[in-house]
């Protein structure tokens, strides 16, 4: 006998249920099941990872949901009777399935999709039987199972015999006839306790009175009795209580019995139950014959009933398409070759044309035209919003994409491989991701919703799972432990799984602390922490909560709501329950809108440079440009000034200079510290270098050490090796070295001629290792037979097993390599413009303040913040007069001020240009701290002196907050009207009485970084330079004219922090500082960060004593040996221990805002 | 009712039904249908580790209501004319040791 389990959650019912789908289907076949239910609460979250669990396991899938339902009686919206399970029939053309996703959308429509929100994901009963029957056929598709969670089973405590009767005739009143059955479920709880077999046999008793088939199912949510522990603390995630107030209310599952039980145990619990209500034997077989007919009349057809894996986009017609479209497609390719290829002519015309008929002829048999015409369209609509938008990953791999604009690298000019993108053997919809600037990506989605129609889009959602720090704190929580004490434990975890946090206490120095007192526990009898580690353990990666996914959009038809239930974002736009897992089964089209902050930056920074300099003439002498072909400049920049990125050559000497020094900071993507140390060894002279280094600069190649031969046979310090000459054509663009996914495809075709289509399947299947075996058989015997010898093919063996899994697309290099040119090209040409686009947009890596370091590095003045001068954004300005005179600043931006709401900000700007403090407040109606402020940050310094005060900024604040103190609520207003209009200066400010000494440059440092988090007036470290004297320390710009391997001491404030994958699996920690002077990088190997402990994650101000490596001929960072915290002068290595004891105040002394001064929340 | 938690050794049929017990060094054998089920225990008060795979019984044990007469001790049966006793046993799953948590029917016994 087998049974199947109709009522399931996964742990895609966040914060409920505890097991994988595949964990269940597995246990369910291994049991001899022939199906299996997922019954998700609240939506199909694990939907379609259940059904390719049951694919797997040969089960046949079973879809539902756990939903709640309102009351009928309360108040409408919000108020829960219980929760019912509904089943969607299967074998009928996926009727079931389109109404069990047309009525969890239902359930979600009224929610707000943001957290917290009032309205609960439920349905009321009348929703619910409107979507029981087909609207076509009128038939029963959906079944709903009435429940021990349902109000009937909720009813069933105490001995009131009337009360459940009552709610489960109003059940039957309300479905159509054949949709409901009664769910009978006994964990064994106490007797006439819910989930008892005394509340089961109640249920039993109702149907039989009704007529009402009854069903068994166990309510499952673990697969494994072990899983119940895990369910516990879930409950009290979700109830955001611990579980000692859970089990005092009683909030928890009675018993621990909710697991996937066998057949066996399931029969017995039939058995137990007919028992207690005095039934027999024919009884129990009607009970468990029941079940099976619900399931077999549930069990689904992927394919007939959802669609899997059949692609659906939007209908022809949506596009503006009258004709067939791979007609279409192929007469666009056409038109693109004259603007993307003028004047072809001869062998390139033939070899270009040959390629663009092979990608055609591929996309057609595929029947893929309608997702390239697609594509296009969004991207055509993207760029007539005036978006900056470029394609990357492997589309770039592809001419057509390239002919219709959806790319803009020519993958012929750098040897891209179109099968890397899609092949005959590859029939699943191909990833093509646009970036676009990121402030710009709500507006494109929301563009997209207009063009195509809310039926046919909807944004992909993401799972976010528990990891370390979340899992650690809910776990605490659970406990019931302290919320500090949690939170200083979920400070040191840092970038590992929760599932081996145990073996992290015995690894990581800064757990060391914590694995102490671990260990303690017998000492003290607390055996807490103990607890705490394992369920932190159970908690590992278990879903959370779904949001908005940052860049996919669901592209389909208009049933593409019959086929993914959606819900609120937050954004206000609906969301699919669906994550990019589940796209491939379904069949769905996902377009990924990337939003990049850099490119928001550059077209930031090309605005900047036309508000500056408007005219050609003056951009061209501006950025020292050449002077072109006709004397007038480049082509690429129009007479007003407008700079065409996408148009700049590729081969500007000075970027490549700039490149060079390593002063990459705010380049895109190679910025970071590592970044920065590879280019300074590698040295790029032209593009492909920078493809090579984008692509070399990932975890696979630095932990494999492909980076050091490639840099030898690059300097000539060793000679090129080639495992054979026929594969030099391949390699010889990276020396010898296999970097790119294109050359393994081709070394596989040149070796065995199974050509590229097949040799992208091989490097797929080389991922895993039932894969490999088979590939390296063929492999092995073709080369053989072309007569390569044994050692050749083993050596390239090697290569290929080893890099085949973590090599880069070359198409992904290149797509990456264009927005880093350009980035380095504006920071060489545009500096200013650039380095404000990027205080704008924030795109780096590093916090905004290390950018400000920059300008300052970089001599580019930074403008304080003006009342009437700052804007809502940071702007480039000419420097009227003073020392910089004549040159170029940055002024501050009012906008990101501690205190400053948006309606503020905009009233401020609004009002601009402002005579008086009075007339800013009449006007701008500012609230009175945030004035104080302002004046502490000098917006008012300049109106003050125009006023011709004598007093001070410290006299100004202190008369606002004598105001402020006095003023009661008023805000605005506090002089007469009369006075606004005479033009008398500022009779307030020049009327401060000067009494208080101006504020040190360190309490306005200390000002900038308490309400900007940047250090705008002085770098904060400055302050320190005495302390740092003494202690004979070496500043970053010194460190360069330093030999290899000299000791040095360094301080500063730490900007970025990494633990990269290395090379033999053992963690090294990156720290950088910046100390005024520039960057310094730290590398901590295993030695230094045993010493230096808990410092490595928890302090801002460091002092670093290393070694000088030399990385380039432009490149040193250090190798650490030991760190300390500045702010504890008591336990620095003073030469002179006299020297400790003159303690000076710092900029950071009692500012708490870590993360957006160091960019680092430890 | 009584409340205890007192430690039993309980026999049990190849099933794992309980069959008869010894308490305080008295043997009683069952002598009605038993009824088990389960409750929950402060596993995060009374454990220190729950590490994954653990398997059952960490958040419930078995209790099962056992009605008992003493065992008949040799000749003299002096058994027809007890009343049975309703006792609640706990079986903790994990360590399978067996504790006496209530003693039911308190009105009864005193004379003795």
């Amino acid at each position: 006998m087998s049974f199947t389990h109709l009522h399931v959650s996964t742990a895609f019912s966040a914060h409920y249920g505890v097991s994988w789908p595949d964990e269940l289907a597995q246990a369910a076949a291994a049991d001899g099941a022939t199906a299996l239910a997922c019954t998700d609460r609240d939506g199909l979250y694990g939907t379609i990872k259940h059904l390719k669990a049951c694919m797997a396991a040969g089960l046949d899938p079973i879809v539902g949901v756990d939903l709640a339902v309102l009351d009928d009686d309360g108040d409408h919206r919000t108020q829960v009777a219980g929760r019912v399970v509904v089943l969607a029939r299967g074998h009928n053309n996926g009727a079931g399935y389109r109404a069990l996703c047309r009525l969890i959308s239902d359930a979600h429509a009224r929610t707000t999709g943001k957290a917290g929100g009032a309205v609960p994901v439920a349905l009321t009963r009348a929703e619910l039987a409107s979507r029981t029957l087909d609207p076509h056929t009128l038939k029963p598709v959906l079944t709903v199972l009435i429940g021990p969670d349902s109000d009937v089973g909720r009813a069933m405590g105490g001995r009131r015999y009337l009360r459940p009767r009552t709610l489960f005739k109003q059940w039957l009143d309300a479905m159509p006839g054949g949709t409901v059955v009664a769910e009978i479920v006994s964990q064994l709880s106490a007797p006439g306790s819910p989930l008892s077999t005394a509340h089961a046999v109640r249920m039993l008793r109702l149907a039989e009175e009704h007529h009402v088939p009854a069903i068994l199912t166990n309510a499952v949510r673990y697969c494994a009795a072990d899983g119940a522990p895990t369910a516990d603390v879930l409950d009290s995630a979700r109830t955001l209580k611990s579980l000692p107030e859970l089990a005092s209310e009683p909030l928890l599952q009675p018993t621990g019995q909710g697991w996937l039980k066998s057949a066996d145990q399931m029969l017995l619990l039939g058995k137990e139950i007919i028992a207690a209500a005095g039934y027999g034997a024919a009884d129990l077989k009607q009970l468990m014959t029941q079940t099976e007919a619900l399931a077999d009349l549930c069990r689904i057809d992927p394919a007939s009933d959802m669609g899997w894996k059949q692609p659906v986009v939007p209908e022809a017609a949506v596009l503006g398409i009258s004709q067939e479209p791979h007609q279409e497609l192929v007469e666009r390719c056409n038109a693109g070759i004259g603007r993307r290829f003028p004047g072809i002519s001869g062998a390139a015309e033939k070899s270009m044309v040959s390629r663009l008929e092979h990608e055609l002829g591929i996309i057609r048999n595929l029947g893929f035209s309608s997702y390239f015409l697609t594509v296009a369209e969004v991207s055509r609509m993207i760029q007539d919003m005036g978006v900056r938008a470029a394609a990357r990953g492997s589309g770039a791999s592809s001419l057509v994409n390239y002919l219709i604009d959806v790319s803009h690298v020519n993958p012929l000019q750098h040897d891209l491989i179109f099968e890397r993108f899609l092949s005959q053997d590859r029939a699943t919809l191909p990833d093509i991701d646009i970036d676009v600037e990121s402030a710009e990506r709500h507006n494109v989605y929301r563009r997209i919703f207009e063009r195509f129609g809310s039926e046919r889009v909807t944004l992909m959602s993401m799972q976010n799972g528990y990891r370390a720090r979340g899992a650690v704190r809910d776990a605490g929580m659970a406990l019931g432990m302290d919320d500090g004490e949690v939170g200083e434990i979920a400070k040191q975890l840092w970038r590992f799984s929760a599932r081996k946090f145990r073996e992290a206490l015995q690894e990581k120095p800064e757990l060391r602390e914590f694995a102490g007192r671990v260990e303690q526990r017998d000492a003290d009898g607390n055996q807490q922490l103990d607890l705490l580690v394992d369920l932190t353990e159970r908690l590992d990666r278990l879903p959370r909560h779904i949001s908005m996914h940052p860049c996919g959009v669901i592209l389909g038809d208009a049933t593409l709501l019959d086929r993914t239930p959606v819900q609120p974002s937050g954004l206000g736009l609906p969301m699919s329950q669906f994550d990019k897992h589940d796209m491939d089964p379904m069949g769905m089209l996902k377009l990924d809108v990337l939003g990049v902050r850099m490119q928001s930056a550059m077209a930031f920074a090309v605005r900047e440079i036309i508000r500056i300099h408007p005219s050609k003439d003056e951009v061209v002498a501006a950025g020292r440009h050449s002077a072109g072909s006709d004397g007038s400049g480049p082509d690429y920049i129009a007479d007003n000034g407008h700079i065409d990125l996408n148009a700049v050559p590729l081969d500007d000497e000075p970027t490549y200079e700039l490149i060079r020094s390593t002063h990459t900071l705010g380049c895109f993507q190679i910025e970071s510290p590592g970044q920065r140390e590879l280019i300074g060894k590698m040295a790029p002279r032209e593009f492909n270098d920078l493809i090579i280094d984008i692509s070399l600069f990932r975890p696979g190649p630095m932990k494999s050490d492909m980076v050091r031969p490639f840099l030898e046979h690059r300097h000539g310090f060793a000679p090129e090796v080639y495992p054979h000459p026929d594969l030099k054509p391949v390699l010889a663009e990276t020396h010898g070295v296999t970097v790119f996914h294109e050359q393994i495809l081709r070394t596989f075709d040149v070796m065995t001629g199974c050509g590229l289509a097949k040799a992208d399947e091989f490097r797929r299947a080389l991922s895993s290792e039932e894969g490999e075996a088979g590939v390296e058989e063929y492999f092995r015997r073709k080369a053989k037979a072309k007569g390569y010898s044994a050692d050749v093919v083993d050596k390239v063996w090697d290569t290929l097993k080893s890099f085949a899994s973590f090599g880069f697309c070359k198409a992904h290099g290149a797509a990456f390599a264009v927005p880093t040119y350009q980035s380095a090209w504006l920071k060489t040409h545009h500096p200013e413009a650039f380095l404000a686009g990027l205080w704008e947009h924030d795109p780096g890596m590093y916090p905004k303040r290390l950018l400000v370091a920059e300008a300052r590095r970089l001599g580019i003045p930074i403008l304080p913040l003006d009342i009437n001068l700052s804007k809502a954004e940071y702007r480039v300005e000419r420097i009227q007069s003073g020392p910089d005179a004549g040159k170029l600043g940055i002024r501050l931006s009012l906008n990101g001020i501690y205190g400053l709401s948006t309606t503020e900000l905009k009233r401020i700007i609004g009002g601009q240009p402002y005579e008086s403090l009075a007339d800013l407040r009449a006007r701008s109606k500012i609230s009175k701290p945030n004035i104080k402020r302002l004046a502490q940050l000098g917006a008012f310094d300049s109106l003050h002196r125009e006023a011709g005060g004598t007093a001070n900024r410290a006299d100004l604040v202190h008369h606002l907050q004598k105001l402020q103190a006095s003023g009661g609520s008023r805000k605005g207003v506090e002089v007469l009207e009369g006075q606004l209009s005479l033009p008398l200066g500022d009779v307030e400010l020049r009327n401060i009485t000067p009494e208080l000494p101006a504020p040190t440059l360190v309490e306005n440092v200390r000002a900038e970084l308490d309400l900007m988090a940047v250090d705008v007036s002085t770098h904060l470290m400055d302050s320190h330079r005495p302390l740092l004297d003494r202690l004979g320390v070496t500043t970053a710009d010194k460190l360069l004219g330093l030999r290899n391997g000299t000791e040095v001491l360094v301080a500063g404030v730490r900007v970025a922090t990494q633990t990269p994958p290395m090379r033999g699996g053992r963690r090294v920690v990156f720290i950088s500082i910046d100390d005024g002077t520039g960057c310094v990088d730290s590398v901590f190997f295993h030695e230094a960060q045993e010493k230096a402990g808990m410092l490595l994650f928890g302090t801002r101000l460091l002092l670093i004593r290393g070694t000088t490596r030399r990385t380039g001929p432009r490149g040193i960072s250090l190798s650490a040996s030991m760190a300390w915290d500045l702010s504890r002068t008591e336990t620095l290595p003073f030469p002179d221990p006299a020297a400790r004891e003159q303690d000076v105040p710092h900029p950071l002394d009692g500012i708490s805002r870590s993360l957006a001064i160091t960019g680092f929340n430890g | 009712m009584g409340m205890f938690s007192e430690s039993v050794d309980v026999l049990c049929s190849p099933e794992g039904q309980p069959v008869s017990l010894t308490w305080g060094g008295r043997s009683y054998d069952v002598c009605a249908e038993p009824m088990r089920w389960y409750e929950r225990r402060q596993w995060w008060a009374e454990d220190s580790r729950a590490p994954l795979g653990s398997g059952p019984g960490i958040v419930d044990h078995e209790i099962w209501r056992v009605q008992v007469l003493p065992a008949p001790d040799g000749a003299a049966g002096s058994n027809a004319t007890e009343e049975p006793l309703t006792l609640d046993l706990s079986r903790h799953i994990r360590s399978g040791r067996w504790r006496l948590l209530r003693i039911h029917d308190a009105l009864r016994p005193r004379t003795a």
